[in-house]
């Protein structure tokens, strides 16, 4: 689905990313896991395509097409989807407007016609219940006057409309009850395919527990310091990260 | 030096031009004396120019070098050259005037409900024989461009309400400037007595045809009785070379409510003036306003709201937003007298730079007298949040239609407050046309 080969990005002159090597096969679920600071979220915003990021070095190949050449917006109209740590309000325009002008972003894309009003309603519809939101928050202006949880549910339900190829979830899991972090992971789980890979960026094993993941990336300074199984989880839990930079500094030499 | 050496060359014109159609102008010849003490004043004062702190930021030179004459006759257009500016599903009343001439043909004025009075300015003056013209009856300071349409003024819309009636339907009042000829000028006039407990919705829409250069100034005056209530909402969507100036004085008794919705979206340049007076005990009146200067257009409001007597209220918000190298103005006085203890009060202007070119000043300005009021005041230049574009961006959405989007969500819930869905709609879809991308997004509105 995925290669990211020698990734180096900063901001500002100061190096955030430096040489991530990743391979993400069709259909897997990759966690990637790491202190504050490590560059997770920097590693799921470019991917996304975010432009504050200087990419020193490296290349993203992502169904056989550079992703780092593309747009923000031609990323998601092929089929990359980025569930955000910190979702934004824009009251006024609602839920369901920008999921409709989502996928018909998408449709022109590719060349189709827009989406039947009738089908693209039965279709939120019957995403929407398994968020465990109502129509009438659909009907809301985006995220506006949402809490934190509900936000989270709004970006498993867009992420669940836009049936993405590939979702990078930026700590969505972060801030959530136990009721709704089964809602964020049961919507994971319910777009697992063998066509789908998914990326969870997260501080917490919790997650792990209801969406078990393929594999685990540990980030940290920039790299990928070790890799594993789910089991990594269990193993970070007991030590924590205070071993890594003995990790790193095995990596670097 | 004698009062004639004094008088620019451009002052020298528009006394010509009244000379040559001051016999056709309407009312009597008591009106006509106030006309010509009007026009010495305007010829006195002069154009405003930009050493004047009221107009610091705004230069009328491109007016007042030009020649700009009245037009005699309204030019002939039909229900299709202003279809596209009728709120799509607005049930209302038309009043219409084509270069500054009332014009039946285009207009609705049946089955107007008991004790209403709907009628062209000009045919309520010839008719009122004791009527009076003044630059502005109720402000003491309207300036010279108010005495100049005191002067010039050839029609509008008189309105009067008798105590308790209620207009049903909002009154759409329509200004044409046909652009058949170039270098035309509008004088319009309105006025609008509002009896005692009555209430009226007005529309009042300033519009543009074709391309050539001509010159709106425009006057309204509304007098609010106890506990009357208007909603005036004034639309701007002069063409590419029209220079605008509107002035609007109210006075309000007691009890009075008056709502004020400016949208500002034509003109090459745009001068608006909005004031009232709040002269006695729990008057309220609500000052909204958005504009959208976009390409070269130049659009100043100026508003004074005066406190006068104790217990009033206030409350104003203003948006602007600036693309290309649109430039704003805006200017927010509230002004509370000694004896307006207990006023409440609070504005606060916004606005939106989409681009590094475009430049706004806005400001507002208070002056307080008494020693107990509450009186807030805000003002905001920024732009658009990155992270919101990002945010949409990352759903699909292209670099402009994520602007356009955001725009339209800063502005919508200001134009929301017009009240009118039909209306509301309408400028909001007026909005995101004239924004880069935002034609695709038009039906957010």
């Amino acid at each position: 689905m995925i290669s990211i080969k020698n990734l180096h990005a900063e901001v500002e002159g100061k190096p955030i990313l430096r040489g991530i090597d990743l391979e993400i096969p069709d259909g897997e679920v990759h966690a990637i896991m790491g202190p504050n600071g490590s560059g997770k979220s920097t590693l799921a915003s470019i991917l996304a395509g975010r432009e504050e990021y200087e990419i020193t070095e490296g290349s993203v190949i992502y169904k056989d097409k550079e992703l780092l050449e593309l747009g923000a917006d031609e990323r998601a109209c092929e089929g990359v989807f980025l569930g955000f740590q910190y979702p934004v309000e824009i009251p006024g325009v609602s839920n369901l407007y920008l999921l409709r002008a989502a996928l018909n972003a998408r449709r022109k894309y590719r060349g189709e016609p827009e989406i039947d009003a009738v089908d693209f309603m039965q279709m939120a519809q019957e995403k929407i219940a398994h968020v465990g939101m109502s129509m009438e928050m659909a009907k809301r202006g985006v995220n506006e006057d949402f809490s934190g949880g509900e936000k989270k549910r709004n970006e498993i339900f867009q992420m669940l409309m836009l049936e993405p190829s590939l979702a990078v979830l930026d700590e969505t899991d972060s801030g959530l009850d136990i009721d709704a972090l089964k809602v964020v992971s049961d919507g994971i789980n319910r777009l697992r395919s063998p066509e789908r890979s998914v990326v969870l960026v997260t501080h917490y094993k919790r997650l792990l527990e209801h969406c078990v993941p393929d594999r685990i990336h540990v980030l940290y300074q920039g790299r990928i310091v070790r890799s594993g199984g789910p089991e990594l989880a269990d193993t970070l839990e007991a030590e924590g990260y205070a071993n890594l930079e003995t990790d790193e500094a095995a990596t670097a030499s | 030096m004698s009062a004639v050496e004094q008088i620019e060359p451009s002052i020298d014109h528009y006394l010509a031009e009244y000379a040559r159609v001051e016999r056709d102008l309407p009312g009597s010849d008591e009106s006509k004396r106030g006309r010509s003490a009007e026009l010495a004043r305007f010829a006195e004062a002069g154009f405003p120019n930009t050493r004047q702190e009221d107009w610091k930021y705004t230069s009328l030179a491109p007016v007042e070098k030009r020649r700009f004459e009245l037009s005699d006759t309204p030019h002939a257009i039909g229900m299709d050259d202003i279809a596209a500016f009728l709120p799509e599903g607005l049930e209302a009343y038309r009043l219409v005037l084509v270069d500054g001439h009332f014009v039946a043909g285009l207009s609705d004025l049946d089955r107007l409900p008991e004790g209403v009075t709907v009628r062209s300015f000009a045919a309520w003056l010839n008719d009122n024989a004791g009527a009076t013209v003044k630059a502005a009856q109720i402000s003491e300071e309207p300036g010279s461009l108010s005495a100049m349409n005191a002067a010039l003024f050839t029609d509008g819309a008189y309105i009067e309400t008798a105590a308790g009636a209620v207009l049903d339907k909002p009154l759409h009042v329509i200004s044409v400037a046909s652009g058949a000829v170039d270098e035309r000028m509008t004088q319009v006039r309105h006025r609008y007595v509002m009896g005692e407990n009555s209430q009226a919705t007005i529309v009042e829409h300033a519009i543009g045809l074709g391309d050539k250069a001509y010159f709106a100034n425009a006057v309204t005056e509304a007098v609010m009785g106890r506990n009357a209530q208007l909603t005036r909402v004034r639309l701007q969507q002069e063409s590419g070379r029209g220079y605008h100036v509107s002035s609007f004085f109210a006075e309000q008794r007691r009890d009075s409510r008056v709502y004020n919705h400016g949208v500002d979206l034509g003109g090459r340049l745009a001068r608006i003036n909005t004031n009232t007076r709040l002269v006695d005990q729990n008057a309220e009146v609500h000052f909204n306003g958005v504009y959208l200067p976009t390409g070269r257009q130049h659009i100043d409001n100026h508003t004074r709201i005066e406190h006068a007597t104790e217990h009033s209220i206030s409350r104003e918000r203003y948006k602007g937003v600036l693309a290309g190298h649109g430039r704003g103005v805006f200017n927010g006085m509230i002004l509370i007298q000694k004896d307006a203890q207990k006023t409440d009060s609070d504005l606060s202007c916004d606005a939106l730079l989409l681009s590094d070119k475009a430049e706004v000043d806005a400001k507002p300005e208070l002056e307080i007298y008494a020693d107990d009021v509450t009186a807030g005041h805000g003002s905001t230049v920024g732009q658009l949040d990155e992270d919101a574009v990002f945010y949409l961006k990352s759903r699909g959405v292209d670099e402009e239609g994520a602007r356009a989007i955001l725009t339209y969500s800063f502005a919508k819930s200001l134009i929301e407050q017009i009240g009118m869905p039909a209306v509301a709609r309408y400028v909001e879809a007026a909005m995101l046309v004239k924004l880069p991308g935002g034609t695709a997004f038009a039906d957010l509105a």
